[in-house]
This record gives C-alpha cells, sequence and structure tokens, in this order.
C-alpha cells in the first residue's frame, strides 16, 4: 500500500515540477537583427561565438597548444579590426586531452552555444558526433585531422591535402629525385588507425602506378623503437621508407637506420616531424636524407604569410615553439572567417548560410603556399603537398625544397 | 498540467486510510522517506530542465555507477583486484554494437552485423560479457588479490588489441556506430518527441532508461551483497581459508563474483555506448579500469552506496571543473596557461584518494549512513 501511495506523489510532485519546466520550446529558431541578416545559434547582436575542442593535456598535447593559440591569435586580430560583421569573435575552447567521453561531452556543453567548430582534433571522436553533425545540428566543423573517412560530410571539411594524397606525393617526390625506380621495394611504417591505414591505402596506389612494392611494418603509437622495424626493411632491401607515424617513430627510425649503415632515403607525413628532434641524437641524421609533406610552408618559410605569422607568433607567445601547428590553426580559423564574411555579404549568419558560403570559397590560403577548393564536399580542400626538408637554421626547423604540386598519381588517385 | 495535478491529489489523500496505518505513519515520520520521495521526484523531472550537456554527463555517471557497482562486488566484497573491468566493458558496448547493427561498410571496413531487435542485443551482450568473465573464470576462481589483479591487467591489453585490429567486428580505429534502443516500437534516439512542451531528444529519453537500469542494478547488488552470497563473499575478503572451513566454496565464489561483477560491466557498457553514440577503442584502456577502482575507493569499499557515490563523484567532477572553469579560482580556461580544468580534476580525485584513505577509511557513503543513524536511533527494533 505505502510504496502505492509514495509512487502516487512522486508522480504527482515530478508532473507538477514539469510542468513549470524553462527548458520548454521557446523560440529557438531564427531571428533577424537590424539590419536585417539572419541569424541563428551562437550568433548575437555582438558577438559570433566559435567553438574549440582540442588536446592539451593527451597524446596531441602540443599540436593542440600551437593550433589553439593561433586560432586565439586570429582571433584577436580579427577583433582589432573590429570583427566580422559588427560582431567581435569568440572562441570557446575545451581541452579534451585525448578522452573520448571529454570529447563528445564538450561537443554537447557548446554545439548549443557556438555557430560552429574552428578546431575539433581526434578524428574517432569527429566521427563519434558525425551523426549528430549531419542529422540535426549542421554547423561547420573544421577537424584538425587529414584521414580521408573525415571527407564526405557536408558540415565536417578537411582543410588541406588527406594522407593517402600526401603519402602519394612523397613517393612521386623520391621517384622525381631517382632515389627509387620502377621494381624497387619500399618500406612504409605506419601507425594502426586511420592515420596510418589511410597513409597505406595512398602508398599502396602510388606503389601500383610506379611499379614498386611495399613492405608494410604495422606499429602502435606507444612503440618508441624502431630498431625492429629497420632491421626487418633492411633484411627486405627496400630502397626508400615512408613513415606515417609521429615525431618520436620518425626520430628512431631515422636515428637507427643512420646508425647501422642502412642509408636510404626516408619520408614522412606532416605529423612525423617536430622541431624538437633536431636536438635529439637522432639530430644529423634528420637533416641528411628526411622529407616531410604537408598542405601548408613551413612556418619558417621566408614568404609573406608564414614570415609575418611567425613574428606575430612570437611576440604573443615568446616562450613557445614554433611549428607547423601554428600554421594549421591560423589557416583554418582564416577560413573560418573567410566563410563568415562571405555568410556576412549574402546577409545569412545561420548555420546553413556559413555551410553555403564556404562552399563558395575557392583559390583561398595562396600566402601559405597552396590554394584551397572548397565546392565539393567529398573532395579535400587541396590536392597539392609542399615537400620540406629538416632544418636547424630556420624557426620551426624546416624548409621548403618543393614548392606545392600535385603528382600524376595524385590526380588519378580516386577517393574511397 | 493541472489537470494531472487534480487527478493525482485524491489518490495521494486517499492512499494512507485503509491499512497498514501504523507501518505507515511510522514510515513518515522518518526522514528518509522524505528523502528518497524528494530524490525520486528530483531525478524523473531532471529531463525536463537540465542541458543535454548535464544529462549526458548524468547518464555517464549512471554507466560507471553500474560498472562500479559490479566492480566493488569483487573488489570490495569479496577482495578480488581486477584491472580489466574495461575489458568487459568493451565487451559489453561491442557486442550490443554487432549484435544490434546492420552489416555495412564504414570507413572502408566492411563490418558485420547481425541486425537483432536492440532490447535482445543488450540482454545479449549483458550475458555475453558474463560469458567472457566466465571463460576467465579457472584463473579468477585460482588467484587472488594484486595476483589477480596482474593476470587481469593482460585483459585490457589483448582487448585493446582485438578492438584495433578486428576491423571488420569492431570498425578499427574509428569504432563503430552504435544503432539506438528500440523498446516496444518507441525508439531512443534523436527524434524529437515533445514531453510537456520539452523537446525530448536521446539523452532525455535514455535518462529513464539509465535510471530503470541503475535502480534494478543496484537493488539486485544489495540484495546479493545481504545475503548469504554476500557474507560468503565478505568471509572470503577477510579470511580465506577460514571461509573455506565454514564450508564456502572458495574458488566457485571467486569465479561466480567474477562473472556477475564482469555482467554488470557489460551492462554499463551497453548503456555508454548508447550515451557516446559510437563506441571508440581508444576509451577501453587502462585509465578506465583505474578510474573504475577510484571509484570504489573514493566511494566507499563493499557497498552499493560507495559504487554509486564514488561513481557520481569521478564521473562528473572534470565535467563541472571544465564547465565552470571560466569562474573557479585557480583553474584558468584552455588555453591561456596555467591549471587546465583536466589536470585539476585529475590532481583533485587524486587529493580525494587519498583523503578518503587517511580520514575516511569507509569512503564517502560514510558520510551519508553517518546522519541518518544519529537522527533515529530506535531503528534497531526493526527488521
Amino acid at each position: 500500500m505505502k510504496l502505492r501511495a509514495l509512487t502516487a506523489v512522486v508522480a504527482a510532485l515530478t508532473v507538477t515540477l514539469v510542468g513549470c519546466s524553462g527548458k520548454a520550446t521557446e523560440g529557438k529558431g531564427e531571428e533577424q537583427d537590424k539590419a536585417g541578416i539572419k541569424t541563428g545559434p551562437g550568433v548575437s547582436s555582438s558577438t559570433i561565438s566559435l567553438g574549440v575542442l582540442t588536446d592539451m593535456t593527451g597524446v596531441y598535447a602540443s599540436l593542440g597548444k600551437s593550433v589553439t593559440q593561433a586560432q586565439q591569435l586570429w582571433v584577436k586580430q580579427i577583433n582589432a579590426k573590429g570583427g566580422i560583421c559588427d560582431r567581435k569573435i569568440e572562441l570557446t575552447v575545451r581541452d579534451h586531452g585525448y578522452d573520448p567521453q571529454k570529447a563528445i561531452a564538450g561537443y554537447t556543453e557548446l554545439e548549443p552555444k557556438v555557430l560552429g567548430f574552428a578546431q575539433f582534433i581526434g578524428s574517432p571522436f569527429v566521427a563519434a558526433v558525425e551523426q549528430r553533425i549531419d542529422g540535426k545540428d549542421k554547423g561547420l566543423v573544421l577537424p584538425q585531422a587529414w584521414s580521408a573517412n573525415l571527407l564526405g560530410s557536408p558540415y565536417i571539411r578537411v582543410v588541406g591535402a588527406t594522407y593517402d594524397i600526401e603519402t602519394i606525393n612523397l613517393i612521386d617526390h623520391l621517384l622525381k629525385e631517382k632515389r627509387i625506380a620502377k621494381g624497387d621495394k619500399i618500406g612504409h611504417v605506419y601507425f594502426e588507425g586511420d592515420y596510418g591505414e589511410n597513409a597505406l591505402t595512398g602508398s599502396k596506389h602510388a606503389a601500383k602506378e610506379a611499379g614498386l612494392t611495399v613492405v608494410e611494418q604495422k606499429i602502435k603509437p606507444t612503440d618508441n623503437d624502431m630498431t625492429a622495424q629497420v632491421a626487418a626493411l633492411k633484411q627486405a632491401g627496400v630502397k626508400a621508407v615512408v613513415v606515417s607515424a609521429g615525431p618520436r617513430q620518425a626520430a628512431s627510425l631515422v636515428g637507427v637506420a643512420a646508425a647501422t649503415g642502412f642509408n636510404v632515403s626516408v619520408v614522412g607525413n606532416n605529423s612525423a616531424y617536430a622541431p624538437q628532434l633536431l636536438k635529439t641524437q637522432a639530430g644529423p641524421a634528420l637533416l641528411k636524407d628526411y622529407y616531410i609533406a604537408s598542405s601548408t610552408l613551413p612556418i619558417g618559410d621566408p614568404g609573406d604569410g608564414p614570415s609575418l605569422l611567425a613574428k606575430q607568433y612570437a611576440s604573443q607567445y615568446p616562450n613557445d615553439v614554433l611549428d607547423n601547428g601554428v600554421v594549421a590553426g591560423w589557416t583554418a580559423a582564416s577560413i573560418f572567417g573567410e566563410a563568415l564574411d562571405k555568410a556576412c555579404d549574402n546577409k545569412d549568419l545561420t548555420r546553413e548560410g556559413v555551410d553555403k558560403a564556404l562552399l563558395t570559397i575557392k583559390g583561398y590560403g595562396t600566402e601559405f603556399g597552396v590554394s584551397h577548393d572548397f565546392s565539393d564536399p567529398a573532395a579535400p580542400s587541396t590536392r597539392e603537398s609542399v615537400i620540406m626538408k629538416p632544418d636547424a637554421t630556420v624557426p620551426g626547423g624546416l624548409k621548403v625544397i618543393s614548392p606545392a604540386s600535385v603528382s600524376e598519381a595524385a590526380k588519378s588517385f580516386t577517393l574511397k | 498540467m493541472s489537470d494531472t495535478t487534480a487527478e493525482a491529489a485524491p489518490l495521494v489523500t486517499t492512499a494512507p486510510a485503509p491499512g497498514g496505518a501504523e507501518s505507515f505513519t511510522d514510515r513518515l515520520r522518518r526522514p528518509r522517506t522524505y528523502a528518497v520521495l524528494i530524490a525520486s521526484v528530483l531525478l524523473l523531472a531532471l529531463p525536463f530542465y537540465l542541458d543535454r550537456f548535464w544529462l549526458q554527463a548524468g547518464l555517464f555517471a549512471m554507466a560507471a555507477a553500474i560498472g562500479a557497482i559490479g566492480l566493488n562486488m569483487l573488489t570490495g566484497a569479496t577482495g578480488q583486484l581486477s584491472m580489466g573491468h574495461a575489458f568487459f566493458l568493451a565487451v559489453g558496448a561491442y557486442s550490443y554494437c554487432i549484435l544490434a547493427g546492420e552489416s555495412s561498410t564504414e570507413n572502408g571496413h566492411a563490418l558485420t552485423g547481425l541486425g537483432l531487435p536492440t532490447w535482445l542485443a543488450a540482454i545479449l551482450a549483458v550475458l555475453l560479457a558474463g560469458a567472457a568473465g566466465g571463460v576467465f573464470s579457472p584463473i579468477a576462481g585460482r588467484l587472488r588479490g594484486a595476483y589477480l589483479g596482474i593476470a587481469t591487467l593482460a585483459l585490457i591489453f589483448i582487448g585493446q588489441h582485438i578492438l584495433f585490429n578486428a576491423g571488420s567486428l569492431t570498425g578499427g580505429y574509428n569504432g563503430r556506430a552504435v544503432p539506438p534502443l528500440s523498446l516496444f516500437g518507441f525508439t531512443f534516439d534523436d527524434t524529437e518527441v515533445v514531453v510537456a512542451a520539452v523537446p525530448f531528444g536521446s539523452s532525455e529519453k535514455l535518462w529513464y532508461v539509465g535510471l530503470v537500469a541503475l535502480l534494478l542494478a543496484a537493488l539486485f547488488a544489495r540484495g546479493v551483497l545481504r545475503g548469504r552470497p554476500g557474507r560468503a563473499m565478505n568471509a572470503i575478503r577477510d579470511h580465506r581459508i577460514a571461509a573455506g572451513v565454514m564450508g564456502v566454496p572458495v574458488a566457485r565464489y571467486r569465479a561466480g563474483v567474477f562473472v556477475l561483477s564482469s555482467m554488470y560491466a557489460g551492462l554499463a557498457g551497453v548503456l555508454l555506448a548508447l550515451v557516446f553514440q559510437r563506441t571508440v577503442p581508444e576509451y577501453f584502456g587502462m585509465i578506465l579500469s583505474l578510474e573504475y577502482l577510484a571509484m570504489i575507493v573514493i566511494g566507499g569499499l563493499g557497498s552499493v552506496a560507495g559504487a554509486v557515490v564514488g561513481a557520481f563523484f569521478v564521473s562528473l567532477l572534470p565535467q563541472v571543473l571544465t564547465h565552470y572553469s571560466d569562474s573557479l579560482p585557480l583553474v584558468s580556461a584552455p588555453g591561456t596557461g596555467g591549471l587546465a580544468p583536466g589536470e585539476a580534476s585529475r590532481y583533485l580525485y587524486g587529493a580525494a584518494v587519498v583523503a578518503v584513505v587517511l580520514f575516511l577509511p569507509g569512503g564517502l557513503a560514510r558520510l551519508g549512513i553517518a546522519l541518518p543513524r544519529v537522527t533515529r536511533p530506535k531503528k534497531s527494533g526493526e527488521k
């Protein structure tokens, strides 16, 4: 009896409480401001809020820090110029430390409050919320990841060439330089997971086009000593090695290869290098015969874009390292800004308006060496890669040896 | 709204009249009745008020609580240390996806799915997690304490290796999508259902699933711990040989508790998967197992309440700190230098573990129990 009474009381109270909820559907839809500009979530009459989901305490901490600070610098400069559409830009940063639970909680927290995300580190997490982005949220997300798996969504847009295309361009560079020729074997040391497997698709395609054989060596992000891999590749008689791993693995591989007298060219994706490596024991070996591909000019490039950014970043954050994360973050933020500018011209600052505005951006970002085209959601914004070489004398530790170009094999490569 | 209250009101007033008046009025005098009443009303009404962010945080905490109850039965009540809890969570989460999902191609992996009804898949996933525990039970039955901890450590590494590499089942690095739960034709997904003018998305709907699951899990565990098996488990923890002499089949009990605790982990895994909407192998690592251990130590070893309190503490703390990082002293917004909220919460629960071990050997749950004991000393007359 008492149980039933208790249930009834609970039910009655609940119904009463529920009736006066403030969460009840209010006019959450689109509004128009005085100038006739349509606005939606994340946009008020004086601010535009953008979200940043980054990793500052986890495995990508150094990348996350550079990217986020570069974006904060961009926001500061834009606001000093008066903002976009007479509104100040506001970044809300959430650090997820590469923990899925925190990443998804961060997205859920920020999503109702922001127009879109200028940064989202961690492709598994982007994939986890993809359903929600494509389904109901429809906010523009610029992930800091270059996996081809992220392509195809009209709202999640990869800035730069994907890992597969980058790898094809790297192998093409080796072919052009006559380091390898038809019939040769090349080694590919790659991380298990998205990044490495996507790069492997690229190297297999390039190998097929050029008549090469790929010797695969799969590693885990926790493997730091590449001695076994070098021995295996030496045994297999490879003429060159592709590294799709982290900076530590690349340094170990190049260092061990040099120490054991295994003189081959080593090429790596953009994530396989950090300027700090030059101060390690592997430094001299890296300076000798190691090449990196990326979709932007390095921060130490004498060109106008990078040198100006390097100067401003260094004056804002004097104690922090200049690396390619700075350029990547800046590029992503400025592309978001460009889309906002266009959306403002179209008098539509809603999420749909920004998505549409991005589709009209072509030939953007040339001051960083690569031109981006966002008109096709199924394709990466570019197929070009800049080939670089470590250099201890410039900030960021990289200099360009071959400007942005796209190889024949990368042009013919069909994604997915 | 006013109609429904009017209907419900007479029920309340007429209820106490017939029969059982004594025990009922007795209960009415107890503060506990009101605490339960207020708590249940609040829990039921929360989805109508809170943002999706807080509901999701609450759901994570509920899932963690279910998992922690399981671990507390094993570690707290029976004294068997397990580092492999994350593995069983993964078994639950992934089994649900595989059983309920359809075969498809995603991220370059041809995914296998059996396409079973989702409620059946959820139950089977829990059973499968139990079966996985059963396979390990010959080891779990023979090893004790820290030795079992080391043996179960292997499970995490084996588990993660499989999760990353069995692409056609698990989707590899990027995981696989979780099919939304569907019960009697009602689907717990993001399609909006408007209840009392409040739009209900997946978090609001799942909230009630989480509540029911947690309630059942807690009641069952309380039954086990308070009954004969519970006493046998405590006996094994306190003195294995004495328990054996008294006729407790030690190895069988240890194996049995291990299976039960893996089933709890499996249920927690299913709920987590439903909240995440995608299972990611990265998550089911050693840190997760350690977090579960932290939960039961902070909350209080050996009791259901302890596990629940600990789970809420450990899983809500980082969320609260991040959310209010702008207004908290010492904690700075990420990107501005200084102590990041993620780090701050780690320090805090490190400090909490130390503080609990030093000053509250019974865990945070002791704080709650101490109060009612003082306020109602005559309880001993009751059963």
